[in-house]
C-alpha cells in the first residue's frame, strides 16, 4: 500500500509527518545545539525606514550590509567562531509599523539583539518593545533627549536593556553657537521649531535652545511650535523681520524648510546665516533648492573628513564614503557612517559577551562597551545619563565647489580632532 | 399553501458549532502556539473588530465614514491618560475609554448627520484631523512628540510576562467576539430591520415609521464606543502613541476599508474573510516595501471591478449559503 495522494504535487502522509515533526522539533533542537554547532549563528534584528518620507536615512543600508557581511560571517566569542545573521525590516517611516516589526523580530524571528536607527519615530517604538521584552537593543541616529525623555527616562534609573549612541541638544547648540561666532552678524536669532518629537525637544525652554542662547547673549524670537507640513510661514517671517533677525535656526523636515525658504525669499527676509537641523542633511535636498541652497548651514555628525576608521573593516571615513559613491554613484550622506558604526558596536558586543545565549550577558556586554568606531568613541560608561553615550558633533556650510554643493566643516570648537575644511561665508 | 419562516439553516447551525470549537481553540491558543502567533492573533482580532464595526456603519447603515481613526486614536490617548494620570489598570481603562468614546460620539454624530453621503465621509475625516491636531497640543501626553506607556504600567498587569501576554491576548479575543456578537444581535433585532430598510431607501422607511435619525445615531454611538475600546487595546500592544500614529488614516481606516471591501461589504462573514486575506498578504509581502502597497491597491481595484460584493459575496452568490443567521427566509412546504 502506498501513501501517495493523487496528483503530481501530492505529498505522502509519511513525508508530511516527517517534515512536520522536524519543523516542530527544530526550534528545540536548534536551541539545544546552537552553541555546539560548527559555526553557531547569532541573530540581529534591524529596523530602519527604507520606504516613506524618512527613506533617505536608510538609503545606504544595502551598501553597508554588503560591506560588513564578510567581517560578520565569523566573529570570535570565547574561542568559538560565530556568524552574525542580520534580519532587516522596514518601518515604512511609520511608528505603528516600527513597533509591529520590532515585536515580530523579537517574538517570531527570535533575534538575540535588536538594532534600530533614524529619528525618534523609528528608534523609540523599537526601544519600547525591546524594553518590555527584556531584549538587548542598540539604537542610533536620533538626538538623545527625544530618545531618553521621550520614553519617560529618569537620569538616575535609565533603562534595563536599551542603549543609544548619538549626540545631544547641548552639542548641537554648542556647535551652532561656534558656527555663528562671526563679527559681521547681529546676535538676533529666529527659531523655527515644529510640533514633533525633534521640534519640541529643540525648542524646550529648559533643555532646548532658548536658555543657552540667552546665556550666550543672543536674543531668540520664537513664535511657538508650528504644525509639520505647514504651507504658510508668513507669521514667522514677519515676526523675524520685525525683530531684525540675522540668524535663522531650528529643526525642520525638508518640505517645511523648502516652503519657509521660498516664502522668506518672496517676503524679503534676508538672514545672514541659516542653520537648520535635519532638513539640510541630504545633498538631494540642497540640490532641489537650486542657487538658494548654497550657503545654508547644518550640523555635521559624520563626514569623509572625520579622522576615524572602522573597527570592523579598517576602512577610513573617506574610504567608506568614496566606496559608497563609487558603488551607487550617489553622493555620501551623514547616516552612512552611523549605520556602519551601529554594526561595529554589534560585532564588538558579540565578541565580548560572556554567554551569547543569555540576554543578560549581552546587555552587560553592551553596557561595558568602550570602543572607537568610524563615528568616534562609543563608551556607555561616559554618558550624560544612563544608557546614553555621545559621539562628537561639528557644524558646517554647504558651499559650491566646482559647480557642486559640498558640505564643508567650518567650525570644530566642539570636537577639535575633526579638521576644518573652510570658513563660513555669510549669505 | 403552507409556509414557514426560517432563520436558522443547517449551514448556520453547523457554523455555530464550528465557531464554538474555534473559540475554544482560540481561548486555549496561548498553550498551543508561540508568543509570536499570540501577538499576531491579537492584532488580527483588532482589525477584525474594526472591520466589522466599519462594515456595520457602511454596509448596513449607509454611513460611509473615513474618520473612524478618530475613535481609534481617542481610545489610545484615553488609555494613556487613564493609566498615567489616574493610575487605572490598563485592562480596566479599556471599557472606561469606550464609554468616553461613546459620549464623545453624541455631539459629533449630531453635527455629522447634517451631512449626507460624500459630505459625511469628508466631515468624519475632518473631525479625525481636528482630534489629531488637538492631541498634538496636549503637552502632558507628549504633544506632537508622542509618549511611551511607562514600563511599570504594562508590567503591573500581571506578575509575570506569560500571564501578562495571556491576559492581553484574552482581552483582544473578548473584544473581537463581543463586537461580532453585538453586530449579529443588533442586526437580528428590530433595529437591524430598520437599518436594512434605511440602507435600501431612507424615504420609504421613514414613511413606514422608522426614525431614521435616532436609528443611525444609536448605531453610530455604539460603533464609536466599541471602536474606542479597540483603539485602547491596539495602543496597549503598541506601547507608544503619537498623534500621527494614533490618528493614522492609512492604518486604521484605509486598511480596514480594504478588509471589508475584499471580504464582502454588507455581510457578517466578509470582514472575517477579509482579515484573513489581509494578514496573509501582509505576512508574506510586507518586506517588499512599496511593492506590497502596490499589490494591496491593485487587488482592491480588481475586487471592486470584478467582484463588487467581495470574496464572500462571490461565494454566497454561487452557493446560496449564509453562515450567520441574520436574515429570515420564507420556505414553502
Amino acid at each position: 500500500m502506498r501513501f501517495v495522494t493523487t496528483g503530481t504535487g501530492g505529498i505522502s502522509r509519511r513525508t508530511f509527518m516527517r517534515a512536520a515533526g522536524t519543523a516542530l522539533a527544530a526550534p528545540a533542537i536548534l536551541h539545544m545545539t546552537r552553541a555546539y554547532a560548527a559555526t553557531p549563528t547569532i541573530k540581529v534584528g534591524h529596523v530602519s525606514p527604507t520606504t516613506g518620507p524618512l527613506a533617505g536615512f536608510a538609503e545606504a543600508n544595502d551598501y553597508i550590509l554588503k560591506g560588513i557581511a564578510k567581517s560578520l560571517s565569523s566573529i570570535d566569542n570565547n574561542g568559538k567562531s560565530w556568524t552574525v545573521e542580520i534580519i532587516s525590516k522596514d518601518s515604512q517611516s511609520n511608528p505603528n509599523r516600527a513597533a509591529e516589526v520590532a515585536a515580530d523580530l523579537i517574538l517570531k524571528d527570535e533575534v538575540d539583539i535588536i538594532v534600530a536607527a533614524s529619528t525618534p519615530d523609528t528608534v523609540n517604538p523599537v526601544s519600547d518593545q525591546a524594553e518590555v521584552n527584556g531584549m538587548p537593543c542598540i539604537t542610533t541616529d536620533c538626538p538623545w533627549q527625544p530618545y531618553f525623555f521621550g520614553r519617560n527616562g529618569k537620569p538616575d534609573q535609565g533603562f534595563e536593556s536599551t542603549y543609544h549612541f548619538f549626540w545631544g541638544l547641548e552639542d548641537v547648540i554648542a556647535s551652532f553657537l561656534a558656527l555663528w561666532d562671526h563679527p559681521g552678524v547681529a546676535k538676533k536669532v529666529g527659531g523655527l521649531f515644529p510640533n514633533d518629537a525633534d521640534g519640541n525637544a529643540w525648542g524646550d525652554p529648559e533643555r532646548g535652545f532658548p536658555k543657552p542662547l540667552k546665556d550666550a547673549g543672543y536674543t531668540l524670537s520664537d513664535t511657538g511650535r508650528y504644525q509639520p507640513m505647514s504651507d504658510d510661514f508668513s507669521a514667522q517671517i514677519s515676526a523675524f523681520k520685525a525683530a531684525g533677525v540675522e540668524i535663522v535656526a531650528g529643526n525642520m523636515i525638508p518640505p517645511d524648510f523648502a516652503t519657509f525658504w521660498s516664502q522668506a525669499g518672496q517676503q524679503g527676509l534676508k538672514p545672514r546665516i541659516v542653520t537648520i537641523g535635519k532638513a539640510l542633511l541630504f545633498p538631494s535636498v540642497i540640490a532641489s533648492l537650486g542657487e538658494r541652497g548654497i550657503g545654508l548651514s547644518s550640523e555635521i555628525w559624520w563626514s569623509p573628513n572625520h579622522p576615524y576608521a572602522s573597527s570592523l573593516t579598517g576602512e577610513t571615513s573617506r574610504q567608506l564614503a568614496e566606496g559608497y559613491q563609487n558603488a551607487t554613484s550617489r553622493p555620501w550622506t551623514q547616516p552612512i557612517g552611523f549605520k556602519h558604526a551601529l554594526f561595529e558596536v554589534v560585532a564588538d558586543v558579540v565578541r565580548r559577551a560572556d554567554d551569547l545565549d543569555d540576554p543578560a550577558a549581552i546587555i552587560e556586554a553592551i553596557r561595558a562597551t568602550a570602543m572607537k568606531t568610524i563615528v568616534g568613541p562609543v563608551d556607555w560608561s561616559r554618558g550624560p545619563v544612563k544608557n546614553v553615550t555621545k559621539t562628537p558633533l561639528v557644524a558646517g556650510q554647504w558651499q559650491s565647489t566646482g559647480g557642486k554643493a559640498e558640505l564643508i566643516i567650518t567650525t570644530n570648537k566642539t570636537a577639535p580632532d575633526i579638521p576644518v575644511g573652510g570658513e563660513l561665508k555669510l549669505l | 399553501m403552507s409556509f414557514r419562516i426560517e432563520r436558522f439553516t443547517p449551514a448556520s447551525r453547523a457554523t455555530a458549532i464550528v465557531a464554538l470549537i474555534a473559540l475554544a481553540f482560540l481561548v486555549a491558543a496561548p498553550w498551543l502556539t508561540g508568543r509570536a502567533n499570540i501577538r499576531l492573533l491579537g492584532e488580527m482580532f483588532s482589525f477584525l473588530a474594526l472591520a466589522s464595526l466599519w462594515n456595520l456603519l457602511a454596509g448596513y447603515c449607509g454611513l460611509v465614514s473615513v474618520g473612524q481613526q478618530a475613535f481609534v486614536g481617542f481610545g489610545g490617548y484615553m488609555l494613556f491618560a487613564l493609566a498615567i494620570f489616574l493610575g487605572f489598570d490598563p485592562l480596566l481603562a479599556i471599557p472606561v475609554a469606550g464609554l468616553l468614546g461613546a459620549v464623545l460620539a453624541i455631539p459629533v454624530g449630531t453635527l455629522l448627520f447634517r451631512l449626507q453621503g460624500a459630505y459625511f465621509a469628508i466631515g468624519s475625516w475632518v473631525f479625525a484631523e481636528v482630534l489629531r491636531l488637538s492631541f498634538a497640543q496636549v503637552s502632558s501626553l507628549g504633544g506632537g512628540s508622542g509618549a511611551s506607556l511607562p514600563t511599570s504600567v504594562v508590567t503591573g498587569i500581571a506578575s509575570n510576562r506569560e500571564w501578562r501576554e495571556i491576559l492581553i491576548y484574552w482581552t483582544g479575543l473578548a473584544l473581537a467576539v463581543a463586537v461580532l456578537l453585538i453586530v449579529i444581535a443588533l442586526l437580528r433585532s428590530k433595529l437591524g430591520l430598520a437599518l436594512t430598510g434605511l440602507r435600501d431607501s431612507e424615504i420609504a422607511s421613514e414613511s413606514l415609521g422608522v426614525n431614521s435619525w435616532l436609528t443611525k445615531m444609536t448605531v453610530y454611538v455604539s460603533v464609536a464606543g466599541l471602536t474606542t475600546m479597540i483603539g485602547s487595546f491596539i495602543f496597549l500592544q503598541k506601547l507608544r502613541i503619537s498623534p500621527d500614529a494614533a490618528f493614522s488614516v492609512n492604518d486604521w481606516t484605509a486598511y480596514v476599508i480594504f478588509i471589508a471591501v475584499i471580504g464582502g461589504i454588507g455581510t457578517i462573514e466578509g470582514p472575517i474573510i477579509g482579515t484573513i486575506i489581509f494578514f496573509l498578504l501582509r505576512e508574506t509581502l510586507a518586506d517588499l516595501g512599496t511593492t506590497y502597497l502596490l499589490v494591496l491597491g491593485a487587488l482592491a481595484i480588481l475586487v471592486m471591478l470584478k467582484a463588487p460584493r467581495g470574496v464572500w459575496g462571490l461565494i454566497s452568490e454561487r452557493s446560496r449559503i449564509s453562515l450567520v443567521p441574520v436574515r429570515r427566509q420564507v420556505r414553502f412546504d
